[in-house]
């Protein structure tokens, strides 16, 4: 196999820079995957696990996964994104399967996604405090969207129910999010 | 392709959120491999949300990574482990699969191999003893040829010697002296014979006690009136020795006991031998 990236240049992008570290065997190229993918990975998760420890657990596996069978990734056939999405998705469906997933099937979403935030531990970096600021623009139920949506693991369908919404209301308002978001951050 | 279009869908967005197949999710990564323009809107709304997530607290706690980062560690040590065992397994199996069929005949080549063993063995045993004999004959063959070699070398010298003794005998231009040995050593003798034509003078040495170590003995030439003249020092070991040239009117010959190297005025003390020309 020749290397994917062979040489690392200011112009790498991060999946770049990510495949160059795994081809290598160094496993800085896990901490850039949970740092820049963690949270898309972590959704995926949860739209399969609710139990957070569980889902916890299952991340942790799917950088495991990633880190062992890295030589099956192949760019051709698409992006690091969605390969890592689908050993996500593959590896929360294995959990549904085990004993364990179903003792704990009954703690259903709820009262857990109040203790995420909790949880993580608090980036005061000035950085991040401003970007705080600015994100207070968002409107509230903006953000209740892209936190459904992008960190919290519900579906579309999942959120229009929850909402009372068609299915293509919460799209359009989604991107609108994404779009307000974007020109926040 | 309507580009603006596809962007508008919210495909873009349902992608990271990982709402699509997987066959959508391929098409919408050939899409921005195609389409720059596509790829940098995932990208930018990619970063935004990851940015999101960070500043809001939502990423995923580190205690994950780390976890992660001690089981790749385990899993690396248990990987290296497995290849070792699995080395030594292989080894082993093939040690195993073999014996059951080749045993049998293995048993049977090693019976066999065992008696060609004691066969030849015995036979080069009894080889071996007959080289030994063999190699102590040949060694005291040996030796005895040093010795007969030794002695065929001495006894040729010897015979040279005499020869040579007797040619200077036979010899018409040598003048012949004999010294008898005086008070010191009465048995000892030697001869001298000075040649008329050439001066030169030749020793045979032929019973002279062994010098005591540091010692030589030194043939001296006498003339009336005069001191002993150094006529040469010689090896007691050698039978016939050429010596110096000495001319003029000789009387006597004798010889004498001196420090090795010789000395310059005789010791007279110490004279062995002493031999008087006959009046002509």
């Amino acid at each position: 196999m020749t290397h994917p990236v062979p040489h690392l240049t200011a112009e790498t992008t991060v999946d770049e820079r990510i495949v160059y570290l795994l081809f290598e065997k160094d496993k800085s190229g896990i901490s850039l995957i949970f740092d820049h993918y963690g949270s898309f990975l972590m959704n995926v998760i949860r739209k399969v696990i609710y139990d957070e420890q569980m889902a916890e657990d299952v991340l942790m596996n799917v950088l495991l996964k990633v880190w062992q069978k890295f030589d099956q990734f192949d760019a051709e056939k698409g992006s690091l994104f969605s390969w890592l999405v689908r050993i996500a998705k593959n590896s929360a469906i294995d959990k549904t399967r085990t004993k364990d997933f179903r003792i704990t099937e009954e703690s259903r979403r709820g009262p857990e996604l109040v203790n995420i935030a909790e949880e993580v531990s608090v980036d005061s970096s000035i950085d991040q405090m401003y970007l705080k600021q600015l994100l207070d623009q968002l409107p509230e139920n903006q953000r209740e969207l892209i936190n459904m949506s992008f960190i919290e693991g519900f579906t579309h369908k999942e959120i229009a129910q929850k909402l009372d919404l068609p299915l293509g209301t919460v799209k359009t308002r989604i991107r609108l999010a994404i779009k307000h978001l974007r020109a926040v951050v | 392709m309507n580009i603006k279009e596809y962007i508008s869908s919210g495909i873009l967005e349902s992608y990271l959120a990982g709402e699509l197949n997987e066959v959508e999710m391929q098409e919408v990564d050939r899409l921005a491999g195609i389409y720059p323009v596509i790829k940098q809107e995932l990208d930018e709304m990619r970063e935004s949300v990851s940015s999101y997530a960070k500043s809001t607290d939502q990423q995923p706690p580190s205690r994950i990574l780390s976890k992660a980062l001690d089981a790749i560690r385990e899993d690396e040590k248990e990987r290296f482990f497995a290849e070792i065992e699995s080395s030594e397994k292989e080894v082993q199996i093939q040690r195993v699969n073999i014996v059951p069929v080749w045993s049998i005949a293995a048993s049977i080549l090693l019976v066999i191999s065992l008696g060609f063993n004691y066969i030849f063995f015995t036979e080069f045993k009894s080889a071996k003893d007959r080289a030994d004999v063999l190699q102590t004959n040949m060694e005291s063959l040996r030796e005895e040829q040093t010795i007969l070699a030794d002695l065929a070398s001495d006894q040729k010298m010897e015979l040279e010697y005499a020869s040579l003794r007797i040619a200077h005998f036979l010899n018409e231009d040598n003048i012949h002296v004999r010294m008898d040995g005086l008070d010191v050593a009465p048995e000892s003798f030697a001869n001298v014979f000075w040649n008329k034509k050439t001066n030169s003078v030749f020793i045979s040495v032929d019973n002279l006690p062994e010098p005591p170590h540091g010692h030589q003995y030194q043939l001296w030439a006498i003339k009336p009136g005069l001191a002993p003249i150094d006529a040469g020092i010689f090896d007691h070991s050698q039978l016939i020795q050429e010596l110096k040239v000495i001319k003029g009117n000789v009387r006597a010959f004798a010889v004498t006991l001196e420090k090795e190297g010789g000395s310059p005025i005789a010791t007279v003390d110490k004279t062995f031998v002493k031999g008087f020309l006959k009046k002509s």
